[in-house]
Order: C-alpha cells, then sequence, then structure tokens
C-alpha cells in the first residue's frame, strides 16, 4: 500500500510540473495544446541522451532544453506570427508525436541505468514539484514580474500602454512553460518509469491540460488536482488495491479519462461559474498585434 | 527588407481566392517534403531514391495502388470528419475514438445477431452491410455528439473532450477483443473475431465500395456548405458565435450537429478499415496504429483548408505518402516509424505556412525620399 502511495505521488509530480509549465503560459494568455507533444519530446531527447551519456544530469538538461525550445517554437508561431494558438499547439502535439515514435524507435526498451535514489522514501522530484509549485504562486502574486504576466494574460493593450514589452512577457512565459513540460516528460522516461515505448505519454498531457483549467490558475490548487489525478492514473493501473475482481483491467483504465471529462463538466455548470469562474485570464487564446 | 530599389514587406490579405489558397497549400506540401528529405539524409539514405521508391510504389505498383487507394478511403473519411466541426471553428481531434467507436459498432451488429466466426449466416448481406454501416455511422455519430453537446451546453473544451474519449474508446476496444472479451477471436490472439466471407464488403474493381460512401460525402459536403441553409449556419457559427446566435443560429445545435455528422463519417472510417479492407477484415491486433492515422485528417483539413473537395487530391497523396513511407522503411532497412515522422514533419511545416493564408509577401518599389525644406530652386 506504501509502495501505492509513493507511485501517486510520483506520478502527480509529473501532473504537478507540466501542468505548471502549461499555468504559467496560459497566465500570460498563451494556450498551448500541444504540452503533450512537448512531454514526448522532453521523455524521449531526455532518454536518449541519458541512456547514451550515461548521466540523468544529462538527460534532463536535454530536456528541459528542447522543451524550452518547443515553447519558443510555439512563442514564435502565435506570438510573433499572431496565428492560432490552437493550430500552433496542435503541430507541436502532432510533431512530438510522429518524429519521437520514430526516433526513438531504436531506443526502445528499458534504460539500464540505476534508478534515481529516493529522499525519504519519495522521489527527489516530488520535492522539487512543491518547490516550484512555491516559487510559481510567489512569482505569479508576489512580484512586479507576476503582476506583469498577469496583466498581459489579463489585458494585452492597457499592459502595453502602461509600459510592460508584451511580446517579451509572453515569450518568456512561454519558454519557461515549454521547459517545465519537457522537464516533467524526462521524469516520467527517467525515474517514474524508465523504458521507453511507442507514444508512452498516453495522454498525461492532455490530463495535465485539463488540470490547468481545473485550477482556476491556482498553483495550489492545481498541485491539490494533481495529487488526485496521480493517485487515480496509479488506481486505474492497479484496481486490484481497491475493489478486487471488479471490472476488467482494461475499463480500470479508462477511470481517469472519464473523471477528467466529469470535472471539466461540474467546473462548467452555472453553480460554479457563478462562485469562482472569473479566474480565467481574459485574454488567453488571443493573439496580440500591433498594428 | 530593402533590395535595391524595392523592398519586399509582409501585408495582411484582404481576401484569399482559391488559387491563391490553393498555391500556398501547394507551397506548403513542397517545403515540408523537402525538410523530410533531412530525415532519409540523417538515416544516411538518398532523398531521391526514398521518394522515387515512395511513389512508384503508392501510385504506380500493382501491390502498392491498392492500399493506397484503401488508405486514401479511410484518409477522406477522417478527415471529412475533421473538416465538418472545423467549419464551424471547433476541433474534432477524436476521429481516432469515432472510429473505433464505429468498428465496435458493427462488430457488435454481428455479435448481436449471433454470427460468429464459425457459423453460417441465416440474414442475406444485403441487409446486414447496411446495418453494421448505420451502426458504425450511428455509434461514432454518438461518441461525436458527446462532445459537441458538452460545448454546446456547457462551452467545455472540445478538444480535452475529445482527447478523453479517444483513450476511453481506444481501452474499450481492448476490453471488447482482448482477454475474454466478448468480441474476441476464438484463437485468443488479442484480436476481434473475423468476419464471415460472405459479409466481406462487396468489391467494385476490387476497391471496396466505400470509396463511394467517401467520396459522395466530400461532395454532399461541399454542397452542404456552399448551398444549403445548414451549411450557412455552420459557417456563420464559425465566424463568430456569438452573432450567430444573435442571428437566430442556436449555440447548442451547430456544435452538436457538426460533431455528430463528423463522428458519424469517423465511425464508418472505422468499418472501412476493419470491415472492408481486403485481408484485414477483423478489428487488428495493432487497432492503435489505425487510430493514429487518423490524425493524418487534421492535416488534410488544415491543407485543403476546410474544402472537402480540395481534400480528396490531398488525401490521395497522403494516403500515398503513409504507405509508401512504411514500404521504404524495409526496403531502405530504416527505422520504425518514417510514416509517423511524416505526420509530424507535415504538420509542423503547415501550421508555419497557416501565416501565409494572412499575409502575402509583396515587392515594392522605395519612394524616394525629397529633402523639401520648402525654397524654390
Amino acid at each position: 500500500m506504501s509502495e501505492f502511495l509513493i507511485r501517486s505521488l510520483d506520478a502527480s509530480t509529473i501532473f504537478t510540473i507540466a501542468a505548471l509549465g502549461e499555468l504559467i503560459g496560459q497566465r500570460s494568455g498563451v494556450l498551448n495544446v500541444g504540452i503533450e507533444g512537448v512531454m514526448l519530446f522532453g521523455a524521449t531527447l531526455g532518454f536518449i541522451a541519458a541512456q547514451t551519456t550515461g548521466s540523468y544530469l544529462v538527460g534532463f538538461l536535454v530536456a528541459i532544453a528542447i522543451g524550452a525550445l518547443l515553447g519558443l517554437l510555439h512563442g514564435f508561431f502565435s506570438i510573433t506570427l499572431g496565428g492560432d494558438q490552437v493550430v500552433s499547439g496542435m503541430g507541436i502535439w502532432i510533431l512530438g508525436f510522429g518524429l519521437t515514435t520514430y526516433i526513438g524507435n531504436p531506443y526502445t526498451g528499458p534504460l539500464g541505468l540505476e534508478r534515481i535514489s529516493p529522499i525519504f522514501g519519495l522521489s527527489p522530484f516530488f520535492f522539487i514539484g512543491l518547490v516550484l509549485v512555491v516559487i510559481t504562486w510567489y512569482i505569479l502574486s508576489k512580484t512586479s514580474l507576476g503582476l506583469r504576466i498577469r496583466s498581459v494574460g489579463e489585458n494585452p493593450s492597457v499592459a502595453e500602454v502602461s509600459g510592460i514589452n508584451v511580446t517579451r512577457t509572453r515569450y518568456l512565459c512561454v519558454i519557461v512553460g515549454g521547459a517545465l513540460m519537457g522537464f516533467a516528460g524526462a521524469i516520467y522516461s527517467l525515474d517514474y518509469n524508465p523504458v521507453w515505448n511507442y507514444n508512452f505519454i498516453m495522454g498525461w498531457g492532455f490530463i495535465a491540460l485539463a488540470l490547468v483549467f481545473f485550477s482556476m490558475w491556482n498553483p495550489f490548487i492545481l498541485l491539490g488536482g494533481s495529487l488526485l489525478f496521480g493517485t487515480l492514473w496509479q488506481l486505474s493501473l492497479n484496481p486490484q488495491l481497491v475493489l478486487p475482481g471488479v471490472f476488467s483491467r482494461y475499463i480500470w483504465r479508462t477511470v481517469p479519462f472519464v473523471i477528467t471529462v466529469g470535472v471539466l463538466l461540474f467546473m462548467a455548470t452555472k453553480w460554479f461559474r457563478t462562485r469562482w469562474g472569473a479566474a480565467k485570464p481574459e485574454a488567453l487564446g488571443q493573439p496580440y498585434l500591433k498594428d | 527588407m530593402r533590395i535595391g530599389s524595392h523592398e519586399i514587406k509582409l501585408e495582411r490579405r484582404e481576401s484569399l481566392r482559391g488559387w491563391q489558397a490553393a498555391s500556398i497549400s501547394i507551397l506548403a506540401i513542397i517545403v515540408a517534403l523537402i525538410l523530410f528529405s533531412l530525415i532519409f539524409i540523417f538515416a544516411g539514405k538518398n532523398p531521391f531514391t526514398a521518394y522515387r521508391e515512395i511513389f512508384s510504389y503508392s501510385f504506380v505498383n500493382p501491390f502498392g495502388l491498392p492500399l493506397t487507394i484503401n488508405r486514401f478511403i479511410f484518409l477522406l473519411l477522417c478527415t471529412c470528419a475533421f473538416i465538418v466541426p472545423y467549419r464551424a471553428g471547433l476541433w474534432n481531434i477524436g476521429m481516432t475514438g469515432q472510429l473505433y467507436a464505429g468498428s465496435l459498432a458493427a462488430y457488435a451488429v454481428l455479435y448481436a445477431l449471433g454470427i460468429g466466426e464459425s457459423t453460417v449466416t441465416h440474414l442475406t448481406p444485403w441487409v446486414i452491410i447496411p446495418l453494421m454501416l448505420l451502426g458504425a455511422a450511428v455509434a461514432g455519430g454518438f461518441i461525436g455528439s458527446i462532445a459537441g453537446y458538452f460545448k454546446g451546453r456547457f462551452n467545455v473544451n472540445e478538444i480535452v473532450v475529445t482527447m478523453m474519449l479517444n483513450f476511453i474508446t481506444f481501452w474499450l476496444v481492448s476490453f471488447m477483443i482482448k482477454e475474454g472479451g466478448p468480441f474476441m477471436n476464438p484463437g485468443g490472439r488479442g484480436e476481434s473475431f473475423e468476419l464471415p466471407p460472405t459479409l466481406h464488403a462487396p468489391l467494385l474493381w476490387d476497391v471496396p465500395f466505400t470509396l463511394i460512401i467517401a467520396l459522395g460525402a466530400a461532395i454532399l459536403l461541399y454542397y452542404m456548405f456552399a448551398r444549403t441553409k445548414l451549411g450557412y449556419q455552420i459557417r456563420a457559427y464559425g465566424k463568430n458565435p456569438a452573432a450567430a446566435s444573435y442571428a437566430g443560429i442556436s449555440k447548442l445545435r451547430i456544435p452538436v450537429e457538426v460533431f455528430v455528422m463528423g463522428g458519424a463519417l469517423a465511425g464508418l472510417a472505422g468499418y472501412h478499415y476493419f470491415a472492408a479492407v481486403p485481408g484485414v477484415y477483423k478489428i487488428a491486433r495493432n487497432y492503435g496504429y489505425f487510430g493514429d492515422l487518423a490524425f493524418y485528417g487534421i492535416i488534410c483539413g488544415l491543407i485543403s483548408q476546410g474544402n472537402p473537395i480540395a481534400a480528396i487530391p490531398v488525401a490521395f497523396l497522403f494516403g500515398g505518402l503513409s504507405i509508401g513511407g512504411r514500404f521504404v522503411q524495409g526496403k531502405l532497412g530504416m527505422s520504425f516509424g518514417i510514416d509517423y515522422a511524416l505526420l509530424g514533419v507535415l504538420m509542423i511545416t503547415l501550421v508555419a505556412f497557416q501565416f501565409f493564408y494572412r499575409y502575402k509577401v509583396v515587392w515594392v518599389r522605395v519612394q524616394e525620399e525629397k529633402l523639401d525644406v520648402g525654397i524654390p530652386h
């Protein structure tokens, strides 16, 4: 049972960090639906780098770098070119899905390095995740940088008039966000489940995207949501721990996805929106073009 | 950028004519193929040889061409499934789930009638095959309607919902065909029972009749968008949902209708691949691969700019490229996933080219600046 809890926390860590990356970007008004693609890239290239060099550090650095690069690409399409953010995000997702399937295939199989040693029985990344949540919360709500980010996400023209560089702020956020997503992908492939397999992220990125909507753009609620979904995910893999013999294991695998849809629905109800719905960044998804 | 007495500038397009959109799309495909040749170069293969192999196998070779045509039917249906919601400004990335549901429903019809691999049918195929088609379309439409209803009624992001439904139906298929599921093959190979030969889809010159359905769907959709009230309403909703709602177009009905139509078409694509393609006739163990192929529908839909007639040649080309990619990977001894890599490269190039649908590059003469201080010469 404690093994189960530890695995759940590991899974939540990945959701937390990936979703934090998305949250930072969205707070500045840029929606990145390609989070799954960025995670796949980070996971695959991080895996390959770690396996060839034998160093975890190199693996993580490569993953963070490729994540930042993809964030930059998304920024270029959606900020500089002013394109549709959904189109660009879809592009990044399908690019990641397609290209990593090809690039990673020769590396199919286990990583073959000694596992990363736990701290107090937990994966070290769990603590990194907690620290990142606190830092993100602090920067977004207590510093002038956070104020700039939020104002760019709420009303970019007003922000621009008051002397904030919208383009630069948004670029900063998508690049940092991309780096976090790539990092989360590498945690999956180097620590959580160090085996490369075709399309192994299996929807984590999309669940992380939904988590940002749940969180109402608050890092602490995001952490709570991630803990819930990490546990759910682990449960869907090991249903025998709770309800042995009920349903086929394949039916259990659908549970996290069904619950994601259910929670999104709950959040869309009038009751919920009138109480909590005002948190959404006003300019989310809209390109800002200076004339 | 200034060159001599001329300057290159970017200008926002006021309007985009059909031929302009077509030439941008063709250019995007060419650039993508040039970029894709890097994959061959990195793998140490000559890209010219590779492309020659791909094109000659997919479009000329007597073994490759039928595969291309079958892939084309599938892709065209998936593309149409993407296009209908796309015209309403909505993203259907759930073709995968809808086609899984369609194929499950087609087999559920047989299961309900008690037709397994071993039994001989007592009903004529003229009744059962239309029932299977209907089942596939209804099931696909149902899965689609979930996303459409949630979007219309609660404004829930349709991308997340359709993607979640993809995973849900993926595992449902596993449940039905593996480990003692109702549709399991008696041989227990992790695939569904096989269609009895009498229920194989009729072939016209070795091509499944689903070709007619796919082409018919594309033409009907074109007609619908161009001429009918519903088509007009969908386009109006796509341009501006709020304005459309002031004009009396229902904010609930349009998303549901486009997703039902799209889902039904994707469901038929599921029927096509698992019940009509010669040599398959069962829900294969690697059904996930066919689900992934459905994402080509997104690319075809974007490249054809939501025009179902333009989607026909695009789907044919991409059908051939994906078949040829698989072939050349074996022939040149490359690693698995060439067709996946092509998918990714095409998509990202296309995204970059979206810019040119909105802007044009103009070549203007620079006006000589005269210094005019008001003193007559």
